[in-house]
C-alpha cells in the first residue's frame, strides 16, 4: 500500500505544483490521475520515486518512508518502481536490448554494468520482456529506428526488468494514436491483473473509464476528486477541467458514453 | 520646438560619428604604413619565393658519371699527341697540341644530349684544374674555349689530359632529402597535434561533466564543484596558443615538447567548453528514466548521458585534431618544433626556398586531407 500524506511541491521559481495532496493506493489498483495540463500530474508521479524532491509531506510504501530514504535506500526502493514516460525516454542511439537491460541497472554489479557486461540471465530476462510486449525481433535495432508505439513497448519492457511492484506511467499514450493507446494500456492492464499496482496519468476520459479502477483528479496542484471512474459526471467534470474546457471535453465524453 | 530640434541634433550626432570614423580610419591607415605602389614595385622580391614554391624540392635521382678523356700535350712535342676518333662519344680539339697561354677550341660529340658536363684538366701530378661546366645540345654536342695555363705542361713525357664527366640521372625518381625531411617534420606536427588532442581529451572529458550544470549543479557541494570546473576552463581559455607556445619554449627550450604542451593547454580549454555545452544540451528524458530504475550516478552517466554525447565528442575531437595541425604549424614558427619550425628555418636560410616550397605544399595537402577527413567523420556521426 502506498500512502501519500500532505504532499506539497513548490519549485524553486515559486510555482506551487502540488498543494497538500493526500491519498492512498491499495496494492493491485489501477489508479488514474487526471487533470488539466499544468495541474501537477507529472510532479505528483515523480515525487513518488523522488525524481523530484517533495517540498513537504510524506510518502509511505507499506512501512517504508520513501521521503526519508537515504540515497542508497532510495535506489533500492526505486528498483521496485517501474516508470513509463510520455516521451518514452529511451536512449535513442543505444540498441533496444541495451535500453531494456538498463532497467536492470539497480540490480546489476555496478562495475560489470559500467563495462557493459551483463549476466546471461539478465539478457534472457530482457528477451522475455521484449517477447511479452511483442517486439523480440527488434532487440538489436537502434531505439530510434522504432515507431512510437514500439518505443513505448520498449519502455514497458525496461520497466519490467525492474521486477516492479508499482508502475508509474506518466501519460504513457499521449504521444500515440488511439489504436496504439489501447494496445499500450492493455499491456499495463495485463500487468495490473498480474498483481502490479499501476499509477497512470491520462488525458482522455474514454481511456480513464476503460482502464481505471479508481481516479484522482488534480487542479492547480490540489486534489479535487477521488473516487470511481463512473462517479465522474458532468458536474465533477466541470469542476476538474473548468468552464472553458468543458465543451470540448464533454463532447468527446458524450460521444464516447 | 522639440520636433524641430531633433533632426538637427541627429544631424549633429551623425556628423560627429562620421568624423570620428574618418579620423580613426585615417589614423589606422597611417599606423599600418600602407603603401600600395610597393605591392607592385617590390613584386620581384616575392618572385624568387613564388618560383621556388611552384617548383618544390620533391624528387631526385641517382647520378651516374661517364668520363671520356684525351691526351693534350703542352707544349707541342712534349708528349705524343692524342688520336682523335671519328665516332662514338669523343673529344675533339681544333689543334692537336698547344703552347701555354694559347687558346683553343674544345668540342664534344655524341655525348648524352641535354646533359651537364664537367670539363677539367687532369694534370700529370694527379691534380685537377677545372675548365668549366657546359650543357650539351640535343645532338650531344658542346663547344668550349679553353685557355692553356702553364701548369698544364707535360712532365717527363706524360701529358695532361682533358676529361669530360657527363652527369646522367639514372634509376627511378626517388624522394629528395627535403621531401624526407618535410615528411618527417610533418609527422612530428601531426603527432604533436594528435598527442595534445588526446591528452586534452583525457583531461577535458571528465572535467566537462563537472562543468555541466545539468549533471553537477546539485546541492551545495555540486554547485561548488560546478563553478570550480567552469572557472578552471575559463581561466585556461584566456591563454592564446602563441603566447603559451612562447612561454613553454622559453621554459623547456625550442622543440615539439614545448609546442605540444602549449597545444594541450589550449585544446583542453576549448574542448572543455565544447564538451560541457554538449553535455548540457542532451535530452534529460533518458537520465530520469535511468535514475528511476535505481541506477547510481555513474551508471546513469554511462547509460543515459554518454551514448547521447559520443558523436558530438568524437566530432569535436577530430575537428580539434584538424585545427591543431594548423596551429602547431604556426606554433612551430615560434619554436614549437615540427613542420612550422622547419619552414621557418628554410625561409630564413635564403637558399632553402625550394625546401620551403616543399614544406608549404605538404602543409596544404595535409590540412586539406585532414579537413576532408574530419568533415567525413562528422558526416558519418549523425
Ligand atoms: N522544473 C520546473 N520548474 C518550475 N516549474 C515547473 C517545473 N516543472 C513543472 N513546473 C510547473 O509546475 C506545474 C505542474 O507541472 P506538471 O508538469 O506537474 O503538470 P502536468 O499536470 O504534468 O501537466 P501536463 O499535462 O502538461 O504534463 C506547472 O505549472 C508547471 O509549469
Ligand atoms: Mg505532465
Amino acid at each position: 500500500m502506498l500512502r501519500i500524506e500532505n504532499l506539497t511541491k513548490i519549485y524553486p521559481n515559486g510555482t506551487r505544483a502540488l498543494h497538500d495532496v493526500s491519498f492512498e493506493v491499495q496494492d493491485g489498483e489501477f489508479l488514474v490521475v487526471i487533470g488539466l495540463s499544468g495541474s501537477g500530474k507529472s510532479t505528483l508521479l515523480r515525487c513518488i520515486n523522488r525524481l523530484i524532491e517533495p517540498t513537504s509531506g510524506k510518502i509511505f510504501w507499506d512501512d517504508i518512508d520513501i521521503t526519508a530514504a537515504s540515497p542508497a535506500e532510495l535506489r533500492h526502493i526505486r528498483r521496485h518502481i517501474g516508470m513509463v514516460f510520455q516521451q518514452f525516454n529511451l536512449v535513442k542511439r543505444s540498441s533496444v536490448m541495451t535500453n531494456v537491460l538498463s532497467g536492470r541497472l539497480g540490480y546489476a554489479n555496478p562495475w560489470l554494468s559500467l563495462l557493459g557486461i551483463w549476466p546471461a540471465a539478465d539478457k534472457e530476462m530482457a528477451l522475455k520482456a521484449l517477447e511479452r510486449v511483442g517486439i523480440a525481433d527488434k532487440a538489436q535495432s537502434r531505439a530510434d529506428a522504432l515507431s512510437g508505439g514500439q518505443q513505448q513497448r520498449v519502455g514497458i519492457a525496461r520497466a519490467l526488468m525492474q521486477d516492479p511492484k508499482i508502475i508509474l506511467a506518466d501519460e504513457p499514450v499521449a504521444s500515440l494514436d488511439p489504436v496504439l493507446s489501447h494496445s499500450i494500456l492493455q499491456y499495463l492492464e495485463q500487468l495490473n491483473k498480474d498483481g502490479l499496482t499501476v499509477i497512470c496519468s491520462l488525458h482522455f476520459l474514454d481511456l480513464v473509464h476503460r482502464y481505471a479502477t479508481r481516479v484522482i483528479a488534480l487542479k492547480d496542484g490540489v486534489k479535487v476528486f477521488e473516487g470511481l471512474p463512473k462517479e465522474i459526471d458532468r458536474a465533477k467534470f466541470k469542476e476538474i477541467y473548468g468552464e472553458e474546457a468543458q465543451e470540448v471535453r464533454a463532447a468527446s465524453f458524450e460521444a464516447e458514453a | 520646438m522639440k520636433k524641430n530640434l531633433a533632426p538637427i541634433a541627429r544631424l549633429f550626432w551623425n556628423a560627429l560619428g562620421i568624423a570620428i570614423l574618418v579620423f580613426l580610419f585615417g589614423a589606422s591607415y597611417r599606423v599600418t604604413q600602407i603603401d600600395f605602389p610597393r605591392l607592385v614595385r617590390d613584386a620581384y622580391k616575392a618572385r624568387d619565393f613564388v618560383m621556388a614554391f611552384l617548383s618544390p624540392d620533391v624528387v631526385t635521382r641517382d647520378v651516374e658519371t661517364t668520363v671520356i678523356e684525351m691526351n693534350f700535350p703542352v707544349p707541342c712535342g712534349s708528349a705524343p699527341e692524342a688520336e682523335m676518333p671519328d665516332s662514338g662519344p669523343r673529344l675533339v680539339t681544333n689543334v692537336p697540341c698547344a703552347e701555354a697561354r694559347q687558346t683553343f677550341i674544345l668540342e664534344g660529340f655524341d655525348l648524352l644530349p641535354n646533359s651537364e658536363v664537367n670539363v677539367s684538366w687532369l694534370l700529370p701530378t694527379g691534380g685537377t684544374l677545372r675548365i668549366g661546366r657546359v650543357t650539351t645540345d640535343e645532338d650531344g654536342h658542346f663547344l668550349i674555349e679553353v685557355e692553356v695555363r702553364p701548369i698544364t705542361a707535360a712532365q717527363d713525357g706524360v701529358p695532361s689530359r682533358i676529361t669530360a664527366e657527363t652527369l646522367v640521372p639514372v634509376g627511378p625518381l626517388k624522394p629528395s632529402q627535403a621531401l624526407l625531411d618535410v615528411m618527417r617534420e610533418m609527422f612530428v606536427t601531426i603527432f604533436m597535434a594528435l598527442l595534445s588532442t588526446t591528452i586534452a581529451t583525457i583531461i577535458a572529458a571528465p572535467l566537462s561533466f563537472l562543468a555541466a550544470s545539468n549533471i553537477t549543479k546539485r546541492g551545495v557541494l555540486g554547485t561548488a564543484v560546478y563553478y570550480i570546473a567552469r572557472s578552471f576552463f575559463n581561466f585556461i581559455r584566456s591563454f592564446e596558443p602563441l603566447v603559451m607556445a612562447s612561454v613553454f619554449a622559453f621554459w623547456l627550450g625550442y622543440g615539439p615538447f614545448a609546442g605540444s604542451l602549449a597545444l594541450t593547454v589550449v585544446t583542453t580549454a576549448s574542448l572543455g567548453k565544447l564538451f560541457s555545452e554538449a553535455v548540457e544540451s542532451i535530452d534529460s528524458g533518458p537520465i530520469e528514466a535511468i535514475q528511476a530504475t535505481g541506477a547510481n550516478r555513474l551508471q546513469t552517466v554511462l547509460y543515459a548521458v554518454v551514448p547521447q554525447i559520443v558523436p558530438d565528442f568524437i566530432s569535436f575531437i577530430v575537428y580539434h585534431w584538424d585545427i591543431n595541425v594548423r596551429i602547431s604549424t604556426i606554433i612551430g614558427f615560434v619554436g614549437g618544433g615540427g613542420i612550422g619550425y622547419y619552414l621557418n628555418e628554410q625561409i630564413n636560410s635564403m637558399v632553402g626556398y625550394h625546401r620551403a616550397g616543399t614544406a608549404i605544399w605538404a602543409i596544404i595537402i595535409v590540412v586539406w586531407a585532414l579537413d576532408f577527413l574530419s568533415a567525413e567523420v562528422r558526416k558519418r556521426l549523425t
